[in-house]
């Protein structure tokens, strides 16, 4: 088979993955709707009311979040760690984990009440702030250094995860809510979020695909990529602009989710995906698949009891980035 | 016809340090260019600015006439490549790929690879003898490859002006040598080039012009012929040369001896010697830091050419002929000015016992003679116990007898 076949069939077997992947999980749940009615959601006039309910509203909105946010988080991360030249780094590097953490501390902690999108809008609005604060902490001259804006990165994420953790401690009875929602979940999804987070990756994704020419330039060094035309520092920018608002309108809509972000890229590269014009729309398939599956399992896991999703991405996607880690010391 | 590249007045400085000074050469297609200069002379930057990786302080670069400030970065990649120092270790991508990146300033945003794009990516492939290896990842290649690889990820490029900076550095001597080809192959074609080398001799054999540069400044610029003498080359790296010609090339070939050290710190030794015997005495005796004199010895003889090439006095006979009386005369009052009489372990002869006397007529006013102890061999003398006679005169006229000169010379000194 030569390459071409095999990224066309790669290509094939994602999709098909992942279409039967919410096939699946659409089944799968609490609720009186099972696995054995599933063909119902090719016809849904057969379903009773309540039925529809379940799948249209709740399971079906929570399904396609669940894509949406691994795959932004995916894409995000494969973006990120092909400008860094840096395996290790993840789309919350910018900080955007901990100021969307605290955005939504002082949404809860302040009670300001601007509708159902109150904590989201603090979150991501958090989010970027930390990402332009870390840019511009980051800044030396015109430039942006990559190792800067890393420990700049690192920083800021310290200052206000030490904010959260204040707030967390003065939150009393709220303390609960914040704490889950650090800890990433999806269990508030309706299409409404689909709808908020749907418009950045619409405009994102392929944005960061029309990159993949110049991130494969970085693999061979700043230097070599700036001299064969890549402008180096206005392709950083805009980069990290688009992975800033995909990561921080998914943060602001399912909490901080570890790990996906971090490990799905390599799982790609494991699968011998070096080229970023492939790497990063396999990336965006995969860490949908993954946090699918992985928010599946969080629902269904200690039925009727609900998981945090993060805990569960955590929980595989540690072993098995350390296993990564051992066999691939070489490469990483 | 005018030439390609233009650099006028070229000054850079990092921060304060001025690291270029107004630098001025031109280049025409089909001219490999050497640059050769001691380490921090600014030759890496130099190529930065040339690939445009840096903005000139002062000073304009002209490519094909047209002035580089107004090139937009995608232009200047179509004009010039570059190939970097550092070759990037764990790429896990095929050599075909990395190749395929020399397209980027070819290639519009969301335009696909055409026909044009693989074509030029196999000439370059085909140039520097890639082809064979399209497939493999490039992690996995050897030094030499790897930088074959990336000469050719610059030239799919298609440049007009190919940059390098010591593409020979890591390689063993064929590597080398295939690189070296590639480029004459590549000049033949039409391409101008500009490479940094730290070896002079590839200079002097493959450029047609070598660029001499030190602390920023040009000490010189022109012809290979004309510009790689051994005066500049000492002056450029503070390193005395000896400078011979390629057997193959006819080319100045330069091999270097040792630093150049504050003249007679240590006081000037005449050396009597001939056939060789002073040969690895000389070295010995200017890496202790002496000044040397020499004579009498014959032209042609072996002493007396390497005396010559080392720019030693040294005072000469017509060749196979005895030492004349006006010779003598010329080697007594050179050798009166030295601090020190060396007798080497020489084969005596009727032609050359006239040295020895030269020696007793020094020792008996007083110039320290030494004898090295292997020089009394009576295997040495061929003149019937003449030249024996002689030497024991000498040593009772106060000649020392010494083993060799370190320990002679360690004693000395406090």
């Amino acid at each position: 088979m030569n390459t071409k076949n095999k990224k066309g069939f790669t290509y094939f077997g994602l999709v098909a993955l992942v279409l039967g992947s919410v096939f699946l999980s659409q089944g799968v749940g609490g609720g009186r709707y099972h696995l054995s009615q599933s063909l119902s959601l090719f016809f849904p006039s057969r379903l009773s009311p309540s039925e529809k309910v379940i799948l249209f509203d709740i399971r079906l909105p929570r399904i396609i979040l669940s894509f949406l946010v691994g795959g932004s988080l995916s894409l995000g991360g494969g973006a990120l760690q092909g400008i860094f030249q840096n395996p290790l780094v993840d789309p919350y590097v910018l900080g955007i984990s901990s100021g969307a953490a605290l955005g939504a501390v002082i949404a809860i902690l302040s009670g300001v009440y601007l509708g159902f999108f109150t904590i989201p809008l603090f979150a991501f609005s958090m989010a970027l702030f930390s990402a332009f604060l870390v840019f511009y902490l980051g800044k030396i001259g015109k430039k942006f250094p990559l190792e800067v804006l890393l420990l700049a990165g690192i920083g800021v994420g310290f200052f206000f995860s030490a904010l959260v953790s204040l707030g967390m401690f003065l939150a009393g009875e709220d303390l609960h809510q914040l704490f889950f929602w650090t800890m990433g979940g999806l269990w508030n999804s309706s299409w409404r979020e689909v709808k908020m987070i749907l418009p950045f990756l619409i405009v994102g994704a392929p944005t960061l695909f029309s990159f993949s020419r110049e991130l494969n330039a970085f693999l061979l060094g700043e230097k070599v990529a700036e001299s064969l035309g890549v402008e180096v520092e206005k392709v950083k920018k805009w980069l990290l602009f688009v992975v800033s608002l995909l990561v921080a309108s998914s943060v602001a809509v399912s909490g901080v989710i570890g790990f996906v972000g971090l490990v799905v890229p390599h799982l790609v590269r494991l699968l011998g995906v070096r080229d970023h014009r492939h790497l990063l729309p396999f990336s965006f398939l995969l860490g949908g698949g993954v946090l699918l599956w992985a928010d599946t399992l969080a629902r269904t896991i200690l039925n009727p009891v609900e998981l945090p999703v993060g805990i569960i991405t955590n929980l595989l996607g540690a072993p098995f980035f350390i296993y990564l880690l051992r066999k691939r010391k070489k490469s990483l | 016809m005018k030439e390609y590249l233009q650099v006028e007045n070229l000054s850079f400085s990092y921060r304060e340090r001025k690291v270029l000074d107004k630098l001025t050469f031109n280049v025409e297609k089909g001219e490999l260019v050497g640059i050769v200069g001691p380490n921090g002379a600014g030759k890496s930057t130099l190529l930065y600015l040339l690939a445009g990786l840096l903005t000139p302080e002062k000073g304009k670069i002209a490519l094909g006439d047209k002035d580089t400030r107004f090139l937009s970065r995608r232009m200047w990649s179509q004009k010039v490549a570059m190939v970097f120092q550092e070759i990037p270790q764990n790429l896990e991508l095929t050599s075909q790929e990395v190749i395929a990146m020399g397209r980027f300033p070819h290639l519009g945003r969301w335009q696909r690879e055409r026909e044009i794009d693989e074509e030029k990516a196999a000439w370059a492939m085909e140039i520097t003898s890639t082809t064979a290896f399209f497939d493999r990842l490039f992690s996995e290649l050897s030094g030499g490859e790897k930088q074959r690889v990336m000469i050719a990820r610059a030239l799919a490029q298609e440049p007009e002006l190919l940059l390098l900076d010591e593409p020979t550095s890591h390689l063993d001597i064929l590597h080398q040598l295939e690189i070296m080809d590639i480029l004459l192959e590549l000049r033949k074609g039409g391409m101008a080039i500009i490479s940094v080398f730290h070896d002079l001799n590839l200079v002097s054999q493959f450029c047609d012009k070598a660029l001499l540069l030190k602390e920023g400044r040009t000490l010189s610029f022109g012809g290979v012929e004309e510009v790689m003498k051994v005066e500049e080359v000492e002056k450029l790296f503070g390193v005395e040369f000896l400078e011979t010609t390629h057997p193959f090339s006819l080319r100045p070939f330069f091999m270097p001896l040792q630093k150049i050290k504050n003249q007679s710190s240590r006081g000037i030794v005449h050396l009597i010697c001939g056939g060789g015997s002073g040969s690895p005495l000389m070295r010995e005796l200017l890496e202790a830091g002496f000044s040397l004199s020499l004579g009498v010895v014959n032209q042609l003889d072996s002493d007396e050419e390497l005396a010559r090439k080392l720019g030693i006095p040294v005072v000469q006979e017509k060749p196979f002929s005895p030492f004349s009386p006006s010779t003598m005369e010329e080697a007594y009052r050179l050798a009166q000015k030295a601090d020190y009489i060396v007798i080497a372990p020489t084969y005596w002869g009727r032609g050359n016992i006239a040295n020895l006397d030269l020696a007793e007529r020094l020792a008996l006013e007083g110039k320290a003679v030494l004898v090295l102890e292997e020089a009394l061999n009576p295997e040495f003398d061929y003149t019937e116990g003449e030249a024996r006679e002689k030497l024991r005169k000498i040593i009772k006229e106060g000649g020392k007898v010494v083993k060799d000169f370190s320990t002679y010379f360690s004693s000395l000194s406090p």
